[in-house]
């Protein structure tokens, strides 16, 4: 029981007529870096947001440590957020503050530090991501991969059990994405936390992770140690993992027939 | 018809949810404990942001409708041989309406524009999300210093408006047209009240600066997180501002100067 | 980088919107900070009729501004309208036989107060009254009574 950090049974999410996440299981052990992979739009953020009760599932439950997070007030919320980091797609840096003051920013709201204390752990962690030299810039001074490192150094800041990375991998160049995979990797390792990576850049995520989830249509398709998943026989999964464009996940959007689309009929009528 | 109906039904409980959602992020963001030992320099920031640069346009236009006042009101007024009401005509004017009413649109234009645009941007980057994992109140953090500082400014605004409207209103009068300065001075001080005119002006700018500030940082709140929707976002909180401010001036004025 | 200059151009904002203040409550709307009464003292006069008289209206000698009216009340006594107005004190010549009228300023111009300061060897303290007084110009009367003035002559 201990061992699953976050325990999902049978979830579902809808907003408004649209069912995004139908009926979902899932278990997230402790101390082990997940990925949940699959095709834009399956509803991977979706989940991200469920896991830190920024959305309240339609039905069924979703628990943190074996705390269900939908049935605290915003009290407990908030203490029960402090243990968990999320870096975002966009970084999400507050733009009217310095590198510097958004990484100090968790510890500022959060804690009761001396300012010396606050200064040496944003240090630390500024150091961890390489831009410590960086401290004093604004965040529009920033490129994209500066950006999310500093949003890297911002979730880790606390030392949360679970930290959430939304895309950490997309639209980034080759070597920042694999600096950014050795860096999760080595936070991973030096300070056990659960680490959950939602992407679909297949290689950097496989590459680090110990256990893989595959979402399709707001259902899990395929799940198992990183291994497994890669050797799945199931063809949903095959597609997904290989970038086949043609499989179970049609190419063409749901249409009327081309032909009559077209109006190549249009001499007949 | 019945999907007039229809349509007039999901209209009306869609406004009756956004002033329900309105009135909500006003109430929580406005009141409550201050939760972040930086909020006095949260709340400076913003009248910066807010009110600073808006002072500017406001004393530009200021000038520039005092001086328009001044020559309508000269060309009318001599006809009757009655220039020396100039003072009171102008003052009068600015003080209880022109004011108020022009200060508050120009704000609306320059600092509610601004709100909604910064709100919204800070939603579709996701920096209010990420308040909230990090354990803030995006209302207490974001919302509540900008409703604060609009509702600071707006009367600081409307009287620095007044002030060198009524300036400009000499320059022209006085200087230009040869009104007695005297009998403009004396004629304003004998027909202004203090209550009656100074200070109902000055609670008809703190009450547009409520609605005002309210809109935009509502709008800016609630805006489709997409650069689509803040455009949108910020042209309704123009065009909802300046029809609130309108409206609540005629109920003001109603109130205020109405017959008794 | 915000604190300090920052902080400066907000104090400095909100000083402009207090000076505003202040200008729009002294000099537009001529309120007096209530001063003690060792600037001014209080004389009043009874009138006829006051009409268009107001509050804070001026008071003038020679046409030169020495105070304003401080309060307009019906004496129920003498059914005459009691004007009451503070004087500067450094005008202590106004005599106990001076005249006060109600004057207007142009046509549409506003009432004021303005006194004839006579040749009497005493002068008026603090709460005196002066008596000789004369009543607003009523302009309707005034058209009235040039009308009929004039319907009796063509007759």
């Amino acid at each position: 029981m201990s061992e699953n950090w976050i325990e999902i049974r049978n979830m579902s999410f809808s907003h408004g007529p649209r069912v995004i996440l139908d009926n979902m299981d899932m278990d997230i052990p402790k101390g082990k870096i997940i990925a949940i992979m699959g095709p834009s739009g399956c509803g991977k953020t979706t989940l991200l947001r469920l896991i830190s009760s920024q959305y309240h599932p339609s039905q069924g439950s979703v628990l943190v440590n074996n705390i269900d997070l939908s049935k605290l007030d915003r009290e407990g919320l908030f203490k029960q957020r402090q243990r968990m980091g999320m870096m975002f797609q966009t970084g999400a840096l507050f733009t009217d503050l310095s590198v510097f003051e958004n990484v100090a920013f968790p510890l500022r709201v959060q804690t009761n530090l001396p300012e010396s204390m606050i200064h040496d752990l944003v240090l630390i962690k500024l150091h961890a991501v390489g831009l410590r030299g960086a401290k004093d810039l604004m965040p529009a001074e920033l490129s994209g991969g500066m950006a999310r490192r500093v949003a890297l150094a911002r979730a880790i800041i606390n030392d949360p059990d679970l930290i959430m990375f939304d895309e950490p991998f997309a639209g980034q160049d080759p070597i920042f994405a694999g600096i950014l995979r050795d860096l999760i990797k080595k936070i991973n390792h030096a300070m056990g936390c659960t680490c959950i990576i939602v992407s679909h850049d297949i290689a950097e995520t496989v590459s680090i992770a110990d256990y893989v989830y595959v979402l399709a249509d707001g259902r899990v398709i395929g799940h198992g140690l990183t291994d497994e998943v890669m050797n799945s026989t199931n063809e949903h999964v095959r597609q997904f993992l290989n970038g086949l464009p043609n499989g179970p996940v049609p190419f063409h959007y749901p249409a009327i027939d081309y032909r009559e689309d077209l109006s190549l009929n249009r001499g007949e009528s | 018809m019945l999907d007039f109906v229809q349509r007039l039904g999901r209209t009306s409980l869609d406004v009756t949810k956004g002033f329900g959602r309105a009135g909500i992020i006003f109430w929580q963001s406005l009141w409550g404990l201050p939760d972040f030992k930086s909020g006095p320099r949260l709340l400076i920031q913003q009248i910066y942001f807010v009110g600073v640069y808006s002072l500017i346009i406001i004393l530009v236009s200021g000038i520039l409708i005092g001086m328009v006042l001044s020559l309508q009101g000269y060309t009318v007024l001599v006809r009757f041989g009655a220039e020396g009401a100039l003072g009171q005509f102008v003052s009068l004017t600015l003080l209880r309406e022109l004011g108020p009413v022009v200060a508050a649109l120009l704000f609306v234009g320059r600092a509610g524009s601004a709100i909604t645009a910064e709100i919204g941007l800070m939603k579709t980057t996701d920096q209010l999300s990420a308040l909230e994992m990090i354990g803030v109140d995006p209302l207490k953090r974001v919302i509540r210093p900008r409703l604060w500082a609009g509702i600071i400014s707006m009367p600081i605004l409307a009287q620095v408006f007044n002030m060198v409207a009524i300036y400009g209103a000499v320059a022209v009068g006085v200087y230009w047209l040869g009104v007695d300065q005297g009998s403009f001075w004396s004629n304003m001080q004998n027909s202004v009240e203090f209550y009656e005119d100074v200070m109902n002006g000055v609670i008809k700018s703190f009450a547009f600066g409520i609605v005002g500030t309210w809109i935009a940082v509502y709008q800016g709140y609630d805006a489709v997180p997409t650069s689509e929707g803040i455009s949108k976002a910020t042209t309704r909180t123009v065009v909802y501002s300046s029809l609130a401010v309108l409206a609540m001036d005629f109920l003001l004025t109603a109130v205020m100067f109405g017959v008794d | 980088m915000y604190s300090r200059k920052i902080e400066l151009i907000v104090g400095g904002f909100i000083l402009i919107g207090i000076l505003a203040l202040t200008f729009l409550s002294l000099q537009v709307s001529g309120l007096m900070l209530n001063s003690a009464s060792g600037d001014t003292y209080t004389l009043s006069a009874n009138f006829n009729n006051v009409s268009g008289l107001t509050k804070r209206a001026k008071v003038t000698i020679a046409g030169v501004n020495v105070g304003y009216v401080t309060g307009i009340k019906l004496d129920p006594m003498t059914v005459r309208a009691t004007v009451t107005f503070a004087i500067n004190s450094d005008v202590d010549y106004i005599t106990t036989d001076s005249i006060a009228a109600i004057k207007t300023a142009g046509v549409l111009g506003e009432q004021y107060v303005d006194i004839s300061v006579g040749g009497a060897p005493d002068v008026l303290e603090n709460g005196g009254v002066i008596y000789d007084t004369q009543s607003a110009l009523v302009l309707e009367d005034l058209v009235g009574k040039i009308m009929t003035s004039m319907t009796n002559s063509k007759e």
